[in-house]
């Protein structure tokens, strides 16, 4: 069976392609637009789909979207009728939204695609996550738990899903419905903090090491746990429900203190900036602790050594460890793509293993799924431009030159295979450092990722080695994957690594399999036998407001407007010259 | 090179311009915008040189992107001064900013560059730059009071011009003959997306009217019916019995 899976229309929307079971391609929007988070209806990432999989529309099988858009629509106009006359405001704009496209997927389907009605189907939201990480993960029977925003009612589901004699069973038991969302309360804190929801989450997170959780007791006021093993939100505290524009209410600022100006600096060594970073703290312990709870529970109720965790929430690292930590399950699994970007490919295996009832297969166990880089498109620019480019004869020599430029301080963009699925750099659109001096974490953050300085940076260690640097938990190198948790970094190690070592000690470490990224595996052993220590600092190949490079004229362009000092892609290697071209000034 | 001088209307909307760029809190608003613009036209910028074929104007649209770059963050750090030095907190309370005098270069016109031909994408950048420009000349003469944002804006200005002149010579490199054409289109252009804007404007309005009466017409009865379910839906865990249908969105 062809079967196109679809996530569109609250953001980052995703194609992805299965053919007899197994995956072809998968894609976000962005990655081909070059808008970041576009929520737009796929179409690049369906052709380039479609073409990888050389097929026409009229080929697929069937066509599934990730969620219901009937139901979300019911609940959007049930809260604004419940909140009457509160919504007036929103409520025009929320019908815009749905009536001016979101809500007429089937047809928009039909007609940009041309596939019959027939042929469309539906999952709900938090079936596309739980499939997306549970058909995705190496085991035979898991609990499920998912958590985001919102799908369509519900904002997080539990249940069991069992891979056995080729049958597979996907059950989600128990929900919880909107506005009561984890992600919306961790979103109302991301706003309140100045940071852009579904973007500044990280920030969040990363500024929680910074504080003490002062504010957990106005914390549990805001977000109350149910006799049930639930939760849910005091809707006096929050506005989205009501306003499209503010999702906080007055009475929150007047617990918590005035609100950030999102163009007011944190300077973590005044009280405001130390006020913002305990605000930060409290909300991550409340949300770490509802987490761990509730898994704590659906481990005593399924008894179940395994956990597949995914939705927008899954995407919090420190509370992933923490679960992993506390909760009782032997491993946890995460999808490189927990939030709705991954729910085309779960969509997608949903409808084959489920709908259709096809047999269970084996998942390939890595998140390269989307277009090949050409290293020949970064040798002609180059060469036209004038910067110095070098091929080394092998890939050895390759190997041995990267890992010397980063031994000597240099900062490389590495481009390698296919991109990842997912909001992190795996190891194929990396731009990677020496985790050694702190004044790395600096200048990265000052002169090419433009961001805060307060944002720690990730490091990639050989799986094999990782329990030498970091103190993982049994079943820490499965989160560490995919760089799904946060781990402390062993005492012994913290100054030397200062670089990717967060100010708590932590760090996000992807944990690298020789299997699943070779070349970068082996980089990472050369990087080590020229240093003694086999990690680098690993942050996402892209510029503040840009999304992840795909092509290799994306990464050069990169290269060129960013502190990058070397560019590598197949045995390319592009160096900056000491000086820009001149002589541009003539030209005007 | 051509130098820059500014449009009519807007010598004659001096007093305005001067009035608008008085008041502190208007200055830093205005600046954060003003950011906001320069970097996502750096974006469009180096998307341009992503997909262009030619290396001259690729190694210019880089050079272009990162001054769009720079200039974000002089108007960033400006405006986070004066934030600072008024202690003033731009959210506080909207203030007339006559933005829709001052659409900046790129950021209201919607560029899709993927779209784009080269002449007349440098056409559009021409038109943009100039027009950027003659803007920035305008709030450069009229911030005397405030000689820190008038820095910025020279500064600016400076490149802007590089970029206005750089755009009109690769236009009339790439289109020898007919490089009047593309900058006919590109002004048409402009005025068309600006009278979209306005019928989107209108639009808007009137459909959030008619749904707005639907609202308080059509609505309370239902709303109260809602009101009453909710009071039977306790929050916590819901148990889960909707079949999985695969066809229906519902």
């Amino acid at each position: 069976m062809k079967i196109l899976g679809i996530s569109a229309h609250y953001h980052d929307s995703a194609a992805a392609l299965l053919v007899d079971g197994m995956p072809i391609c998968s894609v976000q929007e962005e990655r081909l637009t070059r808008r970041k988070g576009d929520a737009e209806f796929p179409m690049s990432a369906i052709e380039w789909c479609l073409e990888k999989g050389g097929l026409e529309p009229e080929q697929l099988d069937a066509v599934i979207f990730y969620e219901k858009p009937l139901l979300k629509f019911e609940r959007i106009l049930t809260l604004a009728l419940r909140n009457f006359p509160h919504t007036w405001r929103s409520f025009p704009r929320a019908m815009k939204n749905s009536l001016g496209g979101k809500l007429w997927v089937k047809g928009i389907i039909h007609s940009s695609l041309g596939v019959p009605l027939k042929k469309i189907f539906f999952t709900e939201h938090h079936q596309s996550h739980a499939a997306a990480v549970f058909l995705t993960a190496p085991t035979r029977s898991a609990a499920l738990l998912t958590s985001d925003g919102v799908g369509e009612w519900a904002t997080m589901t539990v249940g069991r899903g069992s891979r056995e004699n080729g049958a597979t069973k996907i059950e989600l038991l128990r929900e919880i419905h909107f506005p009561h969302s984890l992600g919306m309360f961790y979103s109302t804190i991301t706003a309140y903090l100045g940071f852009p929801v579904n973007e500044g989450e990280y920030k969040v997170m990363g500024l929680a090491s910074y504080g003490k959780p002062s504010f957990q007791r106005t914390m549990e006021k805001v977000i109350q746990r149910t006799r049930d093993g639930a939760f849910r939100l005091n809707l006096d505290y929050f506005e989205f429900q009501r306003s499209a524009s503010r999702s906080f209410s007055r009475r929150l600022v007047d617990e918590l203190g005035p609100a950030r100006s999102p163009h007011q600096a944190i300077d973590l060594s005044n009280p405001e900036g130390r006020r913002y970073a305990d605000i930060a703290a409290s909300a991550q312990r409340v949300l770490e602790e509802i987490l761990v709870d509730i898994a704590k529970t659906l481990r005593r109720q399924t008894e179940l050594p395994d956990l597949c965790l995914s939705g927008g929430v899954a995407l919090n690292g420190c509370a992933n460890a923490r679960i992993l930590r506390e909760s009782g399950f032997e491993r946890v699994f995460l999808p490189p793509a927990p939030g709705d970007a991954g729910g085309a490919l779960g969509a997608a295996l949903y409808a084959d293993r489920i709908f259709f009832g096809q047999p269970d297969r084996e998942f390939p166990d890595h998140p390269f799924w989307g277009p090949e880089v050409d290293p020949e498109e970064l040798a002609r620019v180059a060469r036209e431009d004038g910067i110095p480019l070098e091929q080394l004869p092998d890939e050895g020599a390759f190997l041995e030159r990267v890992a010397t430029e980063l031994a000597r301080g240099k900062i490389v963009g590495w481009m390698d295979g296919a991109s990842e699925l997912g909001p992190r750099a795996l190891g194929h659109r990396s731009i990677l450092a020496a985790p050694f001096p702190a004044k790395m974490r600096d200048l990265l953050n000052r002169s090419i990722k433009y961001r805060e300085e307060f944002r720690p940076f990730a490091p990639a260690v050989p799986i094999e080695v990782a329990q030498r640097y970091f103190d993982l938990p049994p079943g820490g190198d499965r989160v560490a994957r995919f760089m799904s948790g946060v781990f402390p970094v062993r005492p012994e190690w913290r100054e030397k690594l200062a670089a990717i070592t967060h100010v708590d000690g932590t760090a996000r470490l992807q944990a690298v399999p020789k299997e699943m990224a070779p070349r970068f595996h082996a980089l990472l052993h050369a990087y080590g036998a020229r240093t003694g220590i086999p990690v680098l600092l690993n942050t996402s190949f892209n510029l503040a407001g840009e999304p992840i490079v795909n092509r290799a004229v994306e990464g050069y362009s990169t290269f060129r407007r960013s502190g990058i000092d070397l560019l590598a892609s197949g045995r390319y290697l592009v160096a900056k010259k000491a000086a820009q071209p001149a002589g541009l000034d003539e030209v005007a | 090179m051509r130098t820059v001088r500014a449009s009519w209307m807007d010598r004659l909307l001096r007093p305005v311009h001067r009035w608008v760029w008085l008041s502190a809190e208007r200055r830093a608003s205005k600046l954060f915008r003003f950011a906001e613009t320069e970097a996502d036209g750096g974006r469009d910028i180096s998307r341009a040189a992503e997909l262009t074929g030619d290396p001259l104007l690729r190694r210019l649209y880089l050079r272009h992107a990162q001054d769009e770059q720079r200039h974000c963050e002089l108007f960033k750090q400006r405006g986070r001064s004066i934030l600072e030095e008024m202690r003033l907190d731009p959210k506080s309370r909207k203030k007339f900013e006559l933005n829709w005098l001052s659409p900046g270069e790129r950021g209201l016109d919607d560029l899709r560059v993927d779209s784009e031909g080269e002449a007349s994408l440098l056409a559009f950048l021409h038109i943009s730059e100039k027009a950027a420009a003659a803007r920035f000349v305008i709030y450069r003469d009229v911030l005397q009071r405030d000689p820190q944002t008038r820095a910025v804006f020279d500064n600016v200005l400076k490149d802007e011009t590089f970029h206005m002149n750089y755009t009109y010579q690769q236009l009339v490199r790439v289109a020898p003959r007919g490089h009047g054409w593309p900058l006919w289109r590109a002004r048409l252009h402009r005025l068309w997306k600006g009278y979209l804007r306005l019928a989107v404007a209108v639009a808007a309005l009137l459909g959030s009217a008619v749904l707005l009466a639907q609202y308080f017409v059509i609505l309370p009865i239902f709303a109260v019916l809602a009101k009453r379910a909710a009071c039977r839906d306790p929050p916590g865990w819901f148990e889960r019995n909707r079949p999985a249908t695969s066809r229906g969105q519902y």
